[in-house]
């Protein structure tokens, strides 16, 4: 995963060397690995994306800490629409390195909240808590927890299951033989069961 | 682009680049992609010709001479210079196209004969063995000086390509050693690498590098020997491999992302929502 991810970020850039007029449509459509940046004023850290970018230069915002994560670094950028307002909750989870081995989550989540005409407005209290109204909504980032578990489950397992198919540790003979057998097997009890009713 | 030719060059460089990192059974998808980005077949062509060479030969390209059952691997051992390569099991050479991956134009070619009993032998056990645990499996091995060494070097290669399945796989090995001395080392570097992107994007890109010593004596006992040291190290590997998914799921994936909190239930917005108004209410 790590060789690919640092692969990907030269591609993008080596793509834009050859078609430098690419460059705003791929930078936009396609993820690059969060990057993290200190907020020397507040003492933070904070991540780099597209939607913060402001020509070549990022704005900083405040951090939600997520219990999903235990850690790492989020940051959340939002900006007013029309009708309602819309934002990204960005996510960087580093591996602690343990045990020989590296991985990174990076999460990107875009959301746009609608506001109707006519909906009723949180209560104002003083206290500029407007974006804290739709928090369950945004908070329930469900999207994640599957995509977690199809990475696990598909993704993981298919490879596995591709590797198995190039080579195997079994004997092909003796693969063949268990199969066969096993084929055997099932008649033998199936044509019993069928007696026996 | 043509018009600068030291930004011709650069363009040329970064496209040959993408091409040698094409992942098993891609290699047209990439070329043709690239094609369309530098907009210059000629340079393409000619600036970019020897990247795939280079492809094919790193990824033991398998092919098939005119009239053969057997397929012989395109690999740097077998490269003669000028678009030739040679088969060591079939003692002939022949013109292959990189683009085309076809063979054409066969002409004898013996080979190193002082090492050619050596090199029948270690070829018969390892076609066996190679038979018996690859389903799709190729293997070529050659009888070489190098460095002043008589070296034996064997290279298996076996894939999957199943692109409408969004799919592709390959494994590659190499496994030298000498003869000259009756102790030696026998050396291997494995490598595997999967694509799979259906609806996303994930590789596996895994390689290893082996050394086991060997007690060189005759033809047929050495070859026997060494296809058992690869065939342990290979099956090592694999294994290897499989419990590597299971700690990763277990350990590393979990690190980076819970499926639930520490606390084993999914979080309640609302709580924390009532809660942190409570609070900055009461500090307000």
């Amino acid at each position: 995963v790590r060789v690919i991810v640092r692969v990907c970020a030269c591609d993008c850039v080596r793509v834009i060397v050859c078609v430098p007029s690419l460059c705003e449509d791929l930078l936009s459509s396609v993820d690059q690995p969060l990057k993290i940046a200190r907020d020397k004023v507040v003492g933070k850290d904070y991540l780099l994306c597209d939607y913060n970018r402001d020509g070549d230069s990022y704005r900083c915002s405040t951090e939600y800490r997520d219990l999903y994560f235990e850690g790492g670094v989020s940051s959340v950028y939002l900006w007013d629409l029309d009708h309602g307002f819309a934002g990204v909750i960005l996510i960087k989870k580093a591996g602690d390195g343990s045990k020989k081995i590296k991985g990174c989550w990076d999460s990107i989540h875009v959301v746009e909240v609608q506001v109707r005409a006519g909906a009723p407005l949180p209560v104002q209290t003083g206290i500029n808590n407007v974006n804290c109204f739709y928090l369950p909504n945004l908070g329930n980032m469900d999207m994640e927890n599957k995509i977690r578990s199809t990475l696990n489950e598909i993704y993981f397992g298919k490879t596995k299951d591709i590797v198995n198919g190039l080579r195997s540790v079994q004997m092909l003979a003796d693969k063949s033989k268990q199969e066969a057998l096993k084929n055997d097997l099932m008649q033998v009890l199936s044509q019993r069961s069928k007696q026996q009713s | 682009s043509a018009d600068f030719p030291s930004q011709a060059t650069g363009d040329v460089r970064i496209a040959a680049n993408f091409v040698t990192h094409a992942p098993p059974g891609e290699f047209n998808e990439v070329f043709n992609d690239v094609r369309l980005l530098l907009n210059n077949d000629n340079l393409l062509r000619e600036g970019a010709a020897h990247a795939f060479a280079q492809y094919n030969m790193d990824q033991f390209t398998p092919v098939k001479l005119d009239g053969s059952e057997e397929s012989v691997l395109i690999t740097e051992h077998g490269d003669l210079g000028q678009g030739r390569f040679f088969d060591p099991r079939k003692r002939v050479s022949f013109r292959f196209d990189h683009l085309r991956k076809e063979a054409s134009d066969p002409q004898p070619y013996e080979g190193e004969t002082a090492l050619r009993s050596w090199r029948d032998a270690c070829d018969e056990a390892l076609s066996a063995y190679v038979k018996e645990h690859y389903p799709t499996g190729v293997c070529t091995v050659y009888g070489k000086t190098v460095d002043g060494q008589q070296t034996i070097i064997a290279c298996i290669e076996g894939h999957q390509f199943q692109p409408k399945n969004f799919w592709n796989g390959r494994c590659r090995s190499e496994w030298k050693f000498t003869i000259s001395q009756s102790s030696a080392q026998v050396v291997g570097v494995l490598k595997i690498q999967v694509h799979y992107y259906e609806d996303g994007n994930v590789q596996l890109v895994s390689h290893k590098e082996v050394e086991e010593s060997i007690v060189v004596t005759n033809e047929t006992q050495t070859a026997k020997e060494f296809v058992k040291i690869i065939e342990n190290a290979e099956n090592d590997y694999q294994t290897a491999i499989s419990e590597n998914y299971q700690t990763m799921s277990d350990t590393t994936f979990k690190a980076l992302r819970r499926q639930l909190p520490v606390t084993r239930t999914k979080i309640d917005w609302n709580k924390i929502l009532s809660y942190k108004i409570g609070k900055e209410m009461q500090n307000a």
